[in-house]
């Protein structure tokens, strides 16, 4: 299956969900620590082999950490900055005349962005000034600012069927689930032990919501009783889990990435406590870390991949990705 | 914004029912989102923008609050301005009457030391002078923001003097968006490191001459205490009526820069008074005559 070779080192990948040959790649120079970031917009060619290839990039002034695709329109890019700012890219316009629009109210880095998939009109921010902020892209600024953590903010995700409802992974060991309406988050939930570094809600079963944390394992929660322990402990990976995130074509399928350079799908209604039979499958085609991770919503189990090793992978579950 | 799609295929789990049953959650609110945040009323006061328009149209063409400096940009006007004004506290410092008390024999205050001697004025004018010109050309190109925000291409034509004058890469408006290279952040980097080192260097360089400065003035505070306690003392016990022993003998006494010894002896170019039978006679006849 195809890969892109980046110049930068990857951080995040987003299928779109207008268009199932659509990608869009967040990269960072010097591992994100230093340095200029770069979005790829990268198409699907139906060739075969299927290769994927460049659509257009945009070059931005510090480290890209995540992206989302808007809901609502299918140019419309939103991306997380090292620098503090949310920036705003249209696709259909050339690279001069991006970003469309930066936002510019958190004080430390952006790490995470997530476009609300029910109402459609707005995203959320996490940032590691320990703040969530939510917008509206017809706004100039937040609609609201999110404040209860105390310690940076890895990641913000919405609920797939809720319009008002998100949780949050932050790095003080708590996942938090909010209500716009609410003036505070609505549960804390003590996940791990360690820090939280995301968080997924079950696509189909609204009350599940899966974490995953420093301290290598993936924790399935039921938020309507997390007082009696997560549902299910998945363990394997052999460092930090930094990116967890529910299949949206089967309600008990999660996919993983982590630091110890491989992606792993799980089942986890299969396994027990111990979650060893739960695995499903193993994916070691990165040579470095595996940082972002992402399934289509338009095509069933077409996976794709970006890490350090400056690679992006796209694949169908089932197959080898280094395969060409 | 161009693009024909305003929704996306329906997701797949929206395709089936909600199979879960009670939820902890509150019922969805209608209506966009931000009417229902402010609706609940937890929007930060000052926050609340009317909406404009009800889909999601990003309006490109004004940016209704201005864009905040780049932390690199501010960074280093305010290090090189640092600079500058430690520059002008160093020619100052310098140039007051910190030396001046250091005076040598009486001359207190005289002002030797002033601005010549340690030749720090020109120390302190060359920086002081690299804080200005940074201060000022640098800020120069910072008014292409304001100017940047009325129109989509305004910011560009400023600032072209230097390094620091470039359009700025992150304004959704003005040129191309160029972000500075590796080599230029790493440099800027690496200025800044310099600039750290320099100041260290410009400290330790002023605590040792602030050291030094202590050090010579306690020593002449304990030269002049004692011949100020000499002085007393002799004039106490002058009119206490003691006869304080000369310390002097009388000038006639003394041969020309000759040092007065104990007992009014003259030791180096004084007439010997040769010990009879000594050796320093032994060759001429006039150890007769002398002896």
């Amino acid at each position: 299956m195809p890969t892109f070779k980046t110049p930068f080192q990857g951080y995040a990948v987003k299928f779109s969900p207008f268009y199932e040959h659509r990608l869009a790649v967040a990269t960072a120079q010097n591992f994100g620590i230093l340095g200029n970031g770069r979005i790829h917009v990268l198409d699907l060619q139906p060739s075969t082999p299927p290769s994927l290839s460049e659509l257009l990039a945009f070059n931005t002034a510090d480290a890209v950490y995540d992206l989302t695709w808007s809901e609502s329109n299918d140019n419309l890019l939103a991306s997380a900055i090292a620098d503090g700012s949310v920036k705003l890219w249209d696709t259909s316009l050339p690279p001069h005349q991006n970003p469309i629009r930066s936002l510019h109210e958190h004080s430390r880095e952006v790490h995470s962005v997530d476009w609300n998939p029910t109402r459609r009109d707005s995203f959320i921010t996490a940032s590691w000034d320990d703040s969530i902020k939510l917008w509206s892209p017809d706004r100039p600024s937040s609609v609201r600012t999110f404040r209860e953590h105390s310690y940076c903010v890895y990641s913000a995700n919405w609920s797939p069927r809720h319009p008002d409802v998100f949780a949050s992974a932050s790095g003080d060991r708590t996942t938090r689930i909010w209500d716009v309406r609410e003036p505070t988050s609505t549960q804390v939930i003590p996940a791990h032990d360690y820090e939280i570094l995301s968080c997924d809600w079950n696509k189909y079963d609204p009350c599940v919501l899966a974490t995953s944390s420093v301290d290598k394992s993936i924790r399935v929660w039921d938020v309507r009783a997390t007082a009696r322990g997560p549902l299910t402990v998945l363990n394997g990976h052999g460092y930090a889990v930094r990116k967890v995130k529910f299949s949206p074509h089967h309600e008990s399928v999660i996919v993983s990435c982590s630091y110890d350079m491989t992606v792993r799908v799980w089942d986890y209604k299969a396994g027990g406590d111990v979650g060893g039979e739960a695995a499903v499958a193993v994916y070691d085609h990165h040579t470095e870390f595996a940082v972002g991770l992402d399934l289509s919503v338009l095509v069933e189990w077409l996976m794709a991949s970006t890490g350090w090793d400056e690679l992006v992978y796209v694949w169908q579950h089932g197959t080898d990705p280094r395969a060409a | 914004m161009s693009g024909g799609n305003a929704t996306p295929p329906p997701k797949p789990w929206e395709r089936v029912g909600n199979s879960s049953g009670p939820t902890p959650f509150k019922p969805p609110s209608s209506g966009s989102t931000s009417d229902v945040v402010e609706a609940s009323g937890t929007a930060k006061p000052g926050e609340i923008v009317p909406t404009s328009e009800g889909n999601a149209v990003v309006n490109r063409n004004t940016l209704n609050r201005p864009v905040p400096a780049r932390p690199w940009e501010s960074n280093y006007g305010g290090t090189y301005g640092g600079y500058g004004s430690s520059g002008l506290n160093y020619n100052s410092g310098y140039g007051s009457g910190l030396y001046n008390s250091v005076g040598v024999g009486g001359s207190y205050g005289g002002g030797l030391y002033g601005n010549n001697m340690y030749n720090r004025g020109g120390y302190g004018g060359m920086y002081g002078g690299g804080g200005g010109m940074y201060g000022g050309g640098m800020y120069g190109g910072g008014g292409m923001y304001n100017s940047g925000l009325g129109g989509q291409m305004g910011g560009y034509g400023m600032g072209m003097g230097g390094p620091y004058g470039e359009p700025d890469p992150n304004s959704p408006f003005g040129g191309p968006p160029s972000p500075p290279g590796f080599w230029l952040s790493f440099l800027r980097m690496l200025q800044g490191v310099v600039g750290f080192f320099g100041r260290v260097a410009v400290l330790i360089d002023q605590n040792t001459q602030a050291f030094h400065m202590f050090m010579t003035a306690l020593l002449q505070l304990f030269d002049r205490s004692g011949m100020l306690y000499g002085e007393l003392a002799r004039f106490v016990l002058r009119i206490l009526g003691i006869k304080t022993k000369q310390r002097r003998p009388p000038p006639s006494q003394m041969g020309p820069g000759a040092l007065p010894g104990p007992n009014g002896q003259t030791y180096i170019e004084g007439p010997k008074a040769a010990a009879p039978g000594g050796w320093d006679n032994v060759w001429g006849e006039d150890s007769n005559q002398n002896s």
